[in-house]
């Protein structure tokens, strides 16, 4: 399971939804491959839309973003879920399928892979369940490959949808506001899984985040986002009390950090 | 003077109250409702004309308790349980009839119901269907088997048609109710992984909507094995058809009995059927009738518990 990161470079980027709400105005962005990176930002500041057109569930309506070496502009069908069977994915509200085993919800990653005949008869090959297993191991969560998502908590389930985003083998993990569902212990838990994941294998990883001792923490660089533009993009060890006015427009509250310290994994 | 400022009510009051009302606010004037007049009026008419037209005859309305008294005693004192035999083989086909139905009904309804469904299909493919399903839930059974006789004859293979084709408008209903109101969070997890549209399908939708599908399916069933009584009454075969027979040449007895019959077997299926939805909705086997007797036994539990409070506070 040892493979390597894509970059991704952001040109010009804009994205106007709709309703003519803007998300993104000219964003320039080069991550280098195996990076981590957090976003922070206001809700509202474009975070969010970031993450989303790497993959493509947000479509870009100016510049361009190429991902290793695949242009997102126009790419559609067949070429896009191409695309984004390379790319993992981590959600706020872990969006797993809570009526089934964690087993299958890890496999749902191996599907662009699998044949029609096998995803509708859930036979799964060999190899991806094996693959699916270790990527169980890997987040410490295999004893439940047999349980019911349902029964799992908060933060087993995160564990899983991120053993999901490995099983892809992507050469990039998108999470977003992955920890803003979690208790703070948790959320240190699952901030670690993403760390040792993209330092063990060498996978970029942007990440989302609210809070700032958090992006800090575990973001070699951090981006600050408003409305839309980058206001910071540097060291996340050299973001002083400047920055963050920068980013959220009035100086640092205790609001604005997790009030807990990292607890170690067993 | 006074009678200026007043309000030309026309009512024509005496002078003696002019300098007062002007203070005081005037007095509102009684609401006339005429609409809920009108209503009364209708309704009435439409009570006595409906009494007029049905031709009631009040000499049988007399009679009725101890005609009732008469027929009962006939049907059961003491059903004829030496029938009984024919009447669970006719029981058997009745519910086979049922079964098959509803079965065809579902391999029909589940790529439907599928296609009915937002965000899979465009508008255009979807409100006809939907419009089928309507005009199906609103014929009976009864009717389009009825309309069915004269292309596949009077037989029980018509009656299973009659109910599979009723079953479609429901079970394509709560199909597409129940595809539109999964989770959007796997679906989204599984685009985000690449997956294509089949795919999402099964694995974004499918699981989560699965065992309430199989529910309505299992529900579907109840509502079909009471149908398919009623279809036997107009010769489709089954117990509906026992039951008719016997009534045409009056053996009370035998009727007695089937009418047994009828509510047992039917009493049956439901709590075997409900068993089987619960354990699938709720992860657990439990009959419905001892849950309504758990919960019936708890509160009264409770409801003793407060009374041996008041007592003890006497």
């Amino acid at each position: 399971m040892n493979q390597n990161g894509a970059g991704i470079r952001f040109e010009h980027v804009g994205v106007t939804y709709p309703n003519g709400y803007s998300g993104l105005r000219d964003v320039d962005l080069a991550i280098a491959p195996g990076e981590m990176v957090a976003v922070v930002g206001l809700s509202g500041a474009g975070k969010s839309t970031l993450v989303r057109t790497i993959n493509g569930l947000v479509p870009i309506t100016s510049g361009e973003i190429t991902v290793g070496d695949v242009g997102l502009h126009g790419l559609h069908g067949a070429r896009l879920r191409r695309l984004r069977s390379e790319v993992g994915m981590v959600f706020q509200s872990f969006n797993l399928a809570k009526r089934t085993t964690v087993l299958n919800n890890v496999l749902m990653g191996r599907l662009h892979g699998t044949s029609a005949w096998r995803t509708l008869l859930a036979a799964w090959r060999k190899d991806d369940i094996e693959l699916a297993m270790r990527a169980l191991e890997r987040v410490e969560i295999v004893q439940k490959a047999y349980a019911n998502a349902s029964e799992l908590s908060g933060g087993q389930q995160q564990r899983v949808a991120i053993a999901r985003a490995l099983a892809q083998r992507p050469k990039v993990i998108l999470a977003d506001e992955p920890t803003a569902s979690l208790d703070p212990p948790t959320s240190h838990v699952v901030m670690r899984d993403l760390q040792r994941i993209n330092a063990e294998l060498g996978i970029t990883v942007v990440v989302n985040l609210h809070f700032l001792d958090l992006a800090r923490r575990y973001g070699q660089r951090l981006i600050g986002l408003r409305a839309g533009e980058i206001v910071y993009d540097g060291q996340g060890t050299d973001a002083d009390e400047s920055v963050f006015e920068a980013i959220y427009g009035r100086s640092l509250t205790a609001e604005d950090v997790l009030p807990s310290q990292p607890v170690e994994l067993s | 003077m006074t009678a200026v400022t007043a309000r030309p009510t026309g009512t024509g009051r005496p002078g003696a109250t002019g300098p007062t009302a002007s203070g005081a606010p005037q007095r509102p004037s009684k609401p006339l409702h005429l609409g809920t007049k009108v209503i009364w009026v209708v309704v009435t008419i439409v009570v006595v004309a409906a009494f007029w037209s049905i031709d009631i005859s009040w000499d049988a309305l007399l009679t009725l308790p101890q005609k009732l008294v008469h027929y009962l005693g006939l049907m059961f004192l003491p059903p004829a349980w030496s029938k009984l035999p024919d009447a669970l083989g006719a029981t058997m086909l009745s519910v086979a009839m049922a079964w098959f139905g509803t079965l065809l009904g579902i391999v029909i309804s589940f790529p439907l119901s599928l296609l009915a469904t937002r965000g899979l299909m465009p508008a255009v493919v979807r409100w006809p269907l939907r419009g089928v399903f309507a005009v199906l839930r609103a014929v009976p059974e009864v009717v389009i088997a009825v309309l069915m006789l004269s292309v596949t004859g009077l037989t029980a293979f018509t009656g299973a048609l009659a109910i599979a084709i009723g079953s479609i408008g429901t079970l394509g209903k709560w199909g597409y109710e129940s595809f539109e109101s999964v989770d959007r969070g796997p679906i989204e997890a599984a685009t985000a992984a690449g997956a294509s549209r089949l795919q999402i399908m099964r694995w974004g939708v499918w699981t989560s909507a699965k065992p309430d599908v199989y529910a309505f399916w299992l529900y579907r069933f109840e509502i079909s094995v009471r149908a398919s009584a009623i279809l036997g009454l107009i010769g489709a075969g089954g117990i509906g058809k026992m039951l008719v027979d016997n009534i045409q040449f009056r053996v009370w007895d035998v009727v007695g009995m089937l009418m047994i019959v009828v509510v047992v077997v039917t009493m049956i299926i439901d709590q075997l059927s409900g068993m089987v939805r619960h354990r699938i909705i709720e992860g657990r086997w439990e009959l419905p009738v001892v849950t309504a007797l758990r919960r019936r036994s708890a509160k009264r539990a409770r409801s003793e518990s407060v009374d041996l409070k008041i007592t003890a506070d006497d």
